[in-house]
């Protein structure tokens, strides 16, 4: 048997607040604000406060899917990985690299942000870049 | 000051008479509940003071409930205040803890904290540690006792409306164990509205409170809308000791008067 | 039961100031039609005394 809670950061927005995962054997069962995290201080909002809902859901997408016809089929990360590069490669060639546009997330860590900006900018070769904060 | 408490379940943990003691663990800095099943672990116990005293309290016995869910044959002890105690007599009442698989290890909370709750009785009958305190004075209630009825009714409105129905308060309260939840129910509460009708949102779980709060605070606490719950919990806990004689959590084989259905 | 939940409904809404004469509970039994006709008239004189809600009448302001 064990139970532990885990500090952890809120997903869903930039505020960062801090909130403790309930774990009981290795299954997380339920979110608490934290009381000592500076940011907010014992408080959450309604997204913080069912963090721990998508955790372990049945619905969650656990692996790629790539669209074959009308439908998603599960697919490898090198399956996927190989068909995005191969037809970001066709596009950008054929219709130029304006004809393409990434969308990044306010769920994303600074640094994978980052990392997409540059992708985007110095490979894709566009400043079509957004993120779905922009509401 | 927790060396009795550890020295208690120690000895508890060592002659195999609890599984685990749930209480609050420190690390880095940050206070968070966690289950001790192994005595060397106690020298990361904390009691929950952080920048004040009890600034760091979670609801324990709704960990609890969840532990003994999923081990309902092995015995737990577990950190309780004089509100946490009071919970745990009514959850046993309620038949969502059962009394012979818990043990209290007992905390009485000091006067700074006692007044700033204005708690009723600000130490458990389990006390193993820490003082015996008064009574702190009531205020609260007795400032909104003091507006007419035009003021009061001003005063929750502009408190209620800033409501953005985070559930907070419902899922903070270690007294909130329903499955199903009328604050959910869309007759009620309709859905995505925001702020919820005034006042049936806070009144609905008001009324659900009663003789059920045993006013632990931790609801205003985790309001970030800074609302005062606490003050209308508080009349609520009073409305049924006035009129019943109920006084919620004290006694555990007397049942709240809405659980006790008179025949005349 | 019902009468005891009155008792808190309706001192909470003093509370949060809703005048508490607002809700009404009587027993009137099927068979007491004059009571029953009493009750209500009652009721309704007394609700228009106290006037509109002032929940909506602020609401609509």
């Amino acid at each position: 048997m064990e139970f532990k809670t885990v500090l952890t950061t809120c997903p869903y927005c930039g505020c960062g607040c801090g909130l403790l995962l309930e774990v009981l054997d290795g299954k997380v069962i339920g979110t608490l604000p934290s009381k000592t995290s500076p940011v907010n201080e014992g408080k959450l909002c309604i997204k913080g406060w069912t963090v721990h809902e998508f955790i372990h859901h049945p619905s969650r997408l656990v692996q790629p899917l790539v669209r074959k016809g009308d439908d998603l089929r599960e697919a490898s990360w090198k399956e996927a990985l190989d068909l995005s590069v191969r037809r970001l490669k066709e596009i950008k060639e054929k219709y130029g690299p304006n004809s393409i546009a990434v969308l990044t997330s306010a769920k994303c860590t600074n640094e994978e942000n980052y990392l997409l900006q540059k992708f985007t900018r110095a490979v894709l070769g566009t400043n079509n870049i957004d993120h779905c904060a922009r509401l | 000051m927790n060396e009795k408490i550890k020295e208690k379940v120690s000895e508890l943990l060592k002659e195999d008479k609890i599984k685990g003691f749930l209480g609050l663990r420190e690390e880095n800095g940050h206070i968070m509940p966690h289950l001790f099943c192994d005595p060397n672990e106690l020298e990361f116990l904390s009691i929950g003071d952080w920048k004040k005293v009890g600034g760091a309290r979670y609801p324990l016995n709704q960990i609890l409930i969840q532990l003994a869910m999923a081990y309902p044959e092995d015995r737990f002890a577990i950190l309780v205040r004089g509100c946490d105690e009071r919970g745990l007599r009514e959850l046993f009442k309620w038949n969502q803890l059962k009394e012979e698989k818990i043990v209290l290890i007992g905390i009485g909370c000091p006067e700074e904290l006692a007044r700033a709750c204005e708690c009723e009785k600000p130490f458990p009958d389990s006390l193993i540690e820490g003082p015996q305190g008064e009574k702190g004075d009531s205020q609260r209630v007795a400032r909104i006792e003091a507006m007419d009825l035009d003021q009061r009714l001003q005063y929750w409105k502009t408190e209620f409306d800033r409501c953005i129905k985070c559930f907070g308060c419902r899922n903070v309260c270690p007294m909130c164990f329903c499955k199903e939840c009328s604050l959910e129910e869309d007759r009620f509460v309709k859905t995505g509205e925001i702020p919820p009708a005034n006042p049936t949102f806070h009144l609905s779980r008001a009324i659900h409170m009663v003789g059920r709060c045993i006013d632990c605070g931790l609801c205003e606490e985790a309001c970030p809308a800074e609302i005062p719950l606490r003050t209308l919990y508080k009349k609520i806990t009073g409305i049924i000791a006035e009129e019943f004689g109920y006084k919620t959590g004290y006694n555990l084989e007397e049942k709240s008067p809405f659980n006790v259905i008179e025949v005349k | 039961m019902a009468k005891k939940r009155l008792t808190v409904v309706q001192r909470l809404l003093e509370f949060s100031g809703i005048h508490p004469e607002r809700l009404r509970m009587k027993w009137v039994s099927s068979a007491e039609a004059a009571e029953f006709v009493h009750e209500i008239t009652d009721f309704a004189e007394e609700i228009k005394k106290l006037g509109p809600n002032p929940l909506k009448v602020k609401e609509a302001a």
